[in-house]
C-alpha cells in the first residue's frame, strides 16, 4: 500500500477545505481555537501560503481524491503510538516546526530515548490542550510515571491532587541540557524557584542541604511530614553518631504514654536543631540558632 | 536531523479555507457558584482554600477576543477561595505576547495547636505577664489559662508578568517576571539549654525571579542567552523569645537567626546544532552564576552577662559561585541506530572565607571554643554513553553506561565514583501492545572515608553517611501498555525494583529497597460511557544500625514503609442528551513499620498509618445554548496515627514546651452549585 510518506505523493486540491468536507466534527474543528490555526502568524500551518491540514497530515491528495468500493483509503500521518506512522516520523513533524522551542534539546532527552510521541501528550485539535493546564497535567504524566502518581498521592506531597502544581514547575519534558530534566541547572537550584529562604550560603551550612535536597526528601510525596524519606529521628541517625544523644537507641519506650522522650516526640531532633537548613546566627554551628 | 517524511511540493494558490471557522471576536465563559463545607479541617484547606466549614462564594471563567491575529484571553479560577488564580494573556501571534497572573496558594498545617507565645512584633515573641518559669514543663503553674489557639498557616502569592517580542525570522526576545510572598505562622523551636520552645514564628518572605533572554533559530542552529536573577528578602532578621523555662542568668530571652536576604544570578548561553549530514544533533549549555548573602550578622548571644566578644565579621559576605556545563550529542548512523554521548559538570564554590568563631551555647554560657565555619564546595561530573538499536520492527534493544564523579570539601570523602550500567529491551508486538525491560546495576565506590576528619566532628568512626558510602544497587523496570484500537479497554502496567546496600557501612544506613507495582484500566462502555480503575502498590523497606556506646552496632532500626492506592471512576456523557455525570473515588492508604531492635530484642513501634478517602461526583447540566448548571458533592476524610504528636500535649515532653498538635482526622463533606454563562459564540 501506498504511505503517506512517499515523496511523490501530491497534495489535495483545495487544502482544508477537502478535508472539512469529511471531517467536520467538532473534535476536528477544534484545531481553528488554536495556535495551529491563527491565519496572520506566518509560522502557523494555517498562515499565509502555508499547508494547512496537510502541513502536518502531509500530502492527502491520494487520501482525498477518489477510491474505489472496497479499496482502502489512502493513509495520510496520523499522530499518537497507536498509529500506523512511525514515532520517529511523527515527531519530525512536530520538530519541524518546533525545534527552536519545545525541541531545543529533545534529541537525546529521556522522552525522546523512549520514543515518546508527541501526540502521546499533547493534543493539538482541542481548545486547551490538558497537558498545558496545571490541574490537568499531572493526569497526563502520569499516565507513563505511575509511581509518581502514587507517591503524589502520598500524605505528605506537593498539591498535585488539588491541582494547584504541575509536573512541569520542575522538570522540562522537552528535554534540557540541565540535571535530570529540571526546569534550572541542578535539582536544589530548581527547588530554591519556590524555596528561596534555604538558598544560602549561610554562616553554618549542613552539608547535604548544600549538595543535594533529595539527600533527605522525597520531592514526590512521603508517608512523613516534611516529605522526609525516614521518619526522625532515625534519619538524623543515619548520619549522626556521636557519643550522646545522637547515638540513643530510641525506641517505643519513649513515647507519649512512657518516658515522653523529646529526642523522639514532636520535632525530635528539630526539638532543638530548628535550623537544619542552615543557620545565620554566630552561636549557630550545631544549627540551635 | 530531521526526521520528518519527505514532502512533495504543492500549489496553495487556491487553498481558500472558506470552511475554516477561524475564531473572531469574544466570547466568555462565567462561572458563579456557592459552597457549603461541613466541617473545620485545616489540612482538608490545604492548596485547597475550604478549611473552615461554611459557605464559600465563588467566581471563575475564561474570555477570549481574536481579531485579525490579536488576542486577548483571560482565565479566573477560585476567586472567593484563598486558593485564587487570575490569568491574562494576549499579544499577537509570531509578532509578540504577553502575560500578567495572579495566584494564591494556602498552606494549612494544624488548627488544634496553641501556644503560650504572643508575637509583640514580627520578631518578638513574649509571655503572659503572670508567667511563672519552671525547670520542667510539670511545673508551669500559668500553662493551662495561658494556652491560646494559634492554627499554623501560610500563604504565598505569587504576582507573574512576561512578554515575548519575535524581533525578526530568527531572533526573539522574552522576559519574566515573578513576585512571591509568603506570609503566614510557621513552627520553629527555641533552645535553651536542656529545654526547648515551640515558637510561632511570623513569616514575612519576599522573592522576586527574573528570567530574560534572547533566542536564535534559524532550523539547524538554535541558541539561547539566558540571565536569571532571583532576589530573597525576609522581612523577619531575627526572632527574640521570652524563655518559659528557668534559665541560666541573663538567659530569660533566646533570639534566633531567620533566613538571611540573598540573591543569586546566572548566565546561561545554550543551543543545539542539528548536523544533517552526520544525522546529529549536539546539544550543549554554559552556565556562570554567582550567590550571595550579606545579611547583617547577630552578635553571638543576646545575654548581657556573657561578655562574648564581636562575631570576626559584621556580615558573613557570603559568596558561592556555580559553574554548569552540559553537552549531548545524539546520532543516528544509520536508520535502526542511535547513540548518544552526554557530559555534564556541576560545580558548587563556596568562596565564603573560613573565620574562627567562638560560640554562647544557646544563649546561657560560652562554650570556650573557637571554631571555623565550613564553607561546603563540589564538583561532579557525570559522563554517559548509551546505544539504541532496533534488532526486528517490533524490538529494540538499547544499553548505556554511566560514570559519576564526585569531589567534595570539607566532608569525610572527598572523591567518590559510581558507575552505572543498564540494559533495555521494547517489544512493540502490535501497535497496541507495548512492553519494556530494563535492569541494570551501579556501584558507588570512595576513595577513603576519613575517619580523623569524622572524628573531629565526634562521629563514631564506624559510621558511614549514606550519601558519603560505598553502594551497590540493582534496579529494574518492567512496563506494559495495552492499548487496542478496535477494543474499548486499555491497560497499563508498571512494576519496578531498586535496591540498595550499603555492605560496607558498619554504622548508619545498611539497605534499602523499594518495590512498585501499579496497574491502570480503562473500559469504554460506549460513545457515551467509560469507566476506569487504578490501583497501586508501593514498599520502601531500609535498615540502620546504630552504636549506643560508640562502638559496634548495639541497635539496629527496621523501617518499612508502605502505600496503597485504589481508584474507581465512571464518566457518563450526554444523558438525556443535556447531562454528563462523572464520579471519582480513591482509597489511599499508608503505613511506617518501625523496629528499633537493641541488644537483639524487638521493639516495635506502633504502626505510622493514613488513610484517605474521597469521593467527587459533578453533575453538568446544560440548561440552555447559553446555560450550564453544575451540581458537585466532594467527600474526603482522613485519618492519621502518628506517635510523635499523638497524646503530645504541650506539657507532655518534660523539657519541651509543644504546641500539642492532634494528628489528623476529619470528615468533610462540600456541596456545591454552580452557573457557566456563555457570552458571545462557542
Amino acid at each position: 500500500a501506498q504511505t503517506s510518506t512517499d515523496s511523490e505523493s501530491t497534495y489535495s486540491r483545495a487544502g482544508a477545505d477537502s478535508c472539512i468536507a469529511c471531517h467536520e466534527d467538532a473534535a476536528t474543528m477544534s484545531i481553528f481555537k488554536t495556535p495551529h490555526a491563527v491565519p496572520t502568524d506566518a509560522r502557523s500551518p494555517f498562515g499565509s501560503g502555508q499547508l494547512q491540514c496537510e502541513a502536518c497530515h502531509g500530502p492527502g491528495g491520494e487520501h482525498a481524491g477518489r477510491v474505489r468500493r472496497g479499496q482502502e483509503r489512502p493513509p495520510v500521518i496520523r499522530f499518537g503510538s497507536g498509529t500506523a506512522t512511525t514515532i520517529v516520523e511523527q515527531n519530525g513533524v512536530c520538530l519541524d516546526c518546533h525545534s527552536g522551542d519545545a525541541g531545543f534539546a529533545w534529541h537525546g532527552s529521556g522522552h525522546d530515548d523512549n520514543e515518546v510521541a508527541c501526540a502521546d501528550c499533547h493534543q493539538v485539535h482541542i481548545a486547551h490542550d490538558p497537558v498545558l493546564q496545571t490541574a490537568n497535567q499531572p493526569d497526563v504524566c502520569f499516565d507513563c510515571h505511575q509511581q509518581q502518581r502514587s507517591q503524589a498521592l502520598k500524605p505528605y506531597s506537593h498539591p498535585f491532587s488539588e491541582g494547584k502544581m504541575d509536573c512541569s514547575g520542575c522538570h522540562s519534558p522537552h528535554g534540557e541540557t540541565t540535571d535530570r530534566l529540571f526546569v534550572r541547572q541542578t535539582l536544589n537550584d530548581t527547588c530554591f524557584e519556590c524555596h528561596a529562604e534555604k538558598r544560602g550560603p549561610y554562616l553554618w551550612e549542613h552539608a547535604p542541604v548544600a549538595e543535594d535536597c533529595s539527600t533527605c526528601h522525597d520531592p514526590h510525596g512521603s508517608n512523613h511530614p516534611g516529605m522526609v524519606s525516614l521518619r526522625g529521628p532515625m534519619l538524623c541517625q543515619t548520619c549522626h553518631s556521636q557519643a550522646d544523644h545522637q547515638s540513643f537507641a530510641n525506641g517505643p519506650d519513649g513515647l507519649a504514654d512512657g518516658t515522653a522522650s523529646k529526642y523522639l516526640l514532636g520535632r525530635n531532633c528539630m526539638n532543638c536543631h530548628t535550623q537544619v537548613h542552615g543557620s545565620n546566627h554566630p552561636s549557630g554551628s550545631k544549627l540551635m540558632r | 536531523f530531521s526526521t520528518a517524511p519527505a514532502m512533495a511540493q504543492a500549489d496553495t494558490s487556491n487553498w481558500k479555507c472558506e470552511y475554516c471557522p477561524f475564531p473572531s471576536g469574544y466570547d466568555a465563559e462565567v462561572d458563579v457558584g456557592a459552597s457549603y463545607v461541613s466541617d473545620d479541617a485545616a489540612r482538608f484547606g490545604n492548596a485547597s482554600g475550604y478549611d473552615e466549614a461554611g459557605g464559600y462564594l465563588n467566581l471563575g471563567g475564561e474570555g477570549h477576543y481574536a481579531n485579525d491575529g490579536y488576542q486577548l484571553n483571560w482565565f479566573a479560577e477560585d476567586l472567593g477561595l484563598d486558593s485564587r488564580v487570575f490569568e491574562v494573556d494576549g499579544g499577537r501571534q509570531g509578532k509578540f505576547g504577553f502575560h500578567l497572573g495572579y495566584s494564591e496558594l494556602p498552606y494549612r498545617l494544624f488548627d488544634s495547636t496553641s501556644t503560650v507565645f504572643t508575637a509583640a512584633s514580627s520578631e518578638t515573641l513574649v509571655l503572659p505577664t503572670n508567667w511563672v518559669p519552671a525547670s520542667l514543663t510539670s511545673g508551669f503553674t500559668e500553662l493551662a489559662t495561658s494556652l491560646q489557639p494559634r492554627n499554623i498557616e501560610s500563604d504565598r502569592q505569587t504576582l507573574t508578568a512576561g512578554a515575548n517580542l519575535q524581533a525578526s525570522s530568527d531572533f526573539s526576545l522574552f522576559a519574566d517576571y515573578r513576585h512571591q510572598e509568603r506570609d503566614g505562622i510557621d513552627i520553629v523551636s527555641g533552645a535553651n539549654f536542656i529545654q526547648g520552645s515551640y515558637l510561632p514564628r511570623v513569616l514575612d518572605f519576599e522573592t522576586d525571579l527574573v528570567d530574560l533572554g534572547v533566542a536564535y533559530s534559524n532550523g539547524s542552529l538554535n541558541l539561547s542567552l539566558a540571565w536569571f536573577g532571583s532576589f530573597f528578602k525576609n522581612n523577619v532578621n531575627s526572632l527574640t523569645w521570652d524563655n518559659p523555662f528557668t534559665s541560666f542568668p541573663g538567659a530569660e530571652q533566646g533570639r534566633l537567626a531567620q533566613e538571611p536576604d540573598n540573591e543569586f544570578q546566572q548566565l546561561t548561553l545554550s543551543g543545539a546544532y542539528v548536523a544533517d549530514t552526520l544525522k546529529s544533533v549536539i546539544a550543549f549549555s554554559a552556565g556562570l552564576g554567582q550567590g550571595k548573602q550579606t545579611e547583617q550578622l547577630l552578635p553571638y548571644t543576646i545575654n548581657p552577662t556573657i561578655t562574648a566578644g564581636n562575631p570576626p565579621l559584621s556580615n558573613l559576605d557570603g559568596k558561592v559561585d556555580t559553574t554548569n556545563y552540559a553537552l549531548t550529542v545524539t546520532s543516528r548512523p544509520f536508520s535502526k541506530a542511535r547513540v548518544k554521548l552526554a557530559y555534564r559538570y556541576d560545580e558548587r564554590d563556596n568562596q565564603t572565607a573560613q573565620s574562627s568563631w567562638s560560640r554562647v551555647i544557646v544563649d546561657s554560657f560560652a562554650s570556650g571554643e573557637n571554631e571555623l565555619n565550613t564553607p561546603y564546595s563540589f564538583e561532579r561530573e557525570r559522563l554517559s554513553v548509551s546505544g539504541a538499536y532496533r534488532l526486528f520492527d517490533s524490538v529494540r534493544v538499547s544499553a548505556g553506561y554511566d560514570r559519576t564523579d564526585l569531589q567534595r570539601d570539607f566532608q569525610e570523602v572527598a572523591e567518590q565514583t559510581e558507575d552505572s550500567g543498564w540494559g533495555q529491551v521494547r517489544w512493540k508486538a502490535t501497535q497496541w501492545l507495548d512492553i519494556k525491560a530494563k535492569g541494570g546495576t551501579s556501584r558507588r565506590e570512595i576513595d577513603r572515608y576519613d575517619t580523623d576528619l569524622a572524628a573531629s566532628f565526634g562521629q563514631n568512626p564506624l559510621l558511614r553517611k549514606y550519601n558519603l558510602a560505598y553502594r551497590y544497587r540493582e534496579f529494574g523496570e518492567l512496563t506494559m501498555s495495552v492499548t487496542p484500537a478496535e477494543l474499548p479497554f486499555s491497560v497499563g502496567l508498571s512494576a519496578l525494583f531498586a535496591d540498595d546496600s550499603y555492605s560496607k557501612s558498619d554504622l548508619g544506613l545498611t539497605d534499602s529497597e523499594n518495590l512498585h507495582f501499579s496497574l491502570d484500566l480503562g473500559y469504554t462502555l460506549s460513545e457515551t460511557a467509560s469507566i476506569y480503575l487504578v490501583g497501586g502498590v508501593e514498599n520502601i523497606d531500609a535498615a540502620q544500625l546504630g552504636s549506643a556506646t560508640f562502638s559496634i552496632p548495639t541497635w539496629q532500626a527496621e523501617h518499612e514503609d508502605k502505600f496503597n492506592h485504589y481508584g474507581a471512576g465512571l464518566q457518563l456523557r450526554q444523558l438525556g442528551e443535556k447531562t454528563d455525570l462523572s464520579i471519582d473515588y480513591l482509597f489511599t492508604d499508608g503505613s511506617t513499620s518501625i523496629n528499633m531492635r537493641e541488644n537483639g530484642v524487638d521493639n516495635l513501634f506502633p504502626d505510622l498509618e493514613s488513610e484517605l478517602e474521597s469521593l467527587r461526583v459533578r453533575v453538568n447540566y446544560r440548561k440552555s445554548d447559553r446555560l450550564d448548571v453544575d451540581l458537585s458533592l466532594r467527600y474526603e476524610s482522613f485519618q492519621t496515627k502518628d506517635w510523635a504528636i499523638e497524646g503530645v500535649e504541650p506539657d507532655t515532653i518534660r523539657t519541651v514546651l509543644t504546641f500539642g498538635a492532634d494528628p489528623y482526622d476529619y470528615s468533610v463533606w462540600v456541596f456545591g452549585v454552580s452557573f457557566r454563562y456563555l457570552i458571545g459564540e462557542r
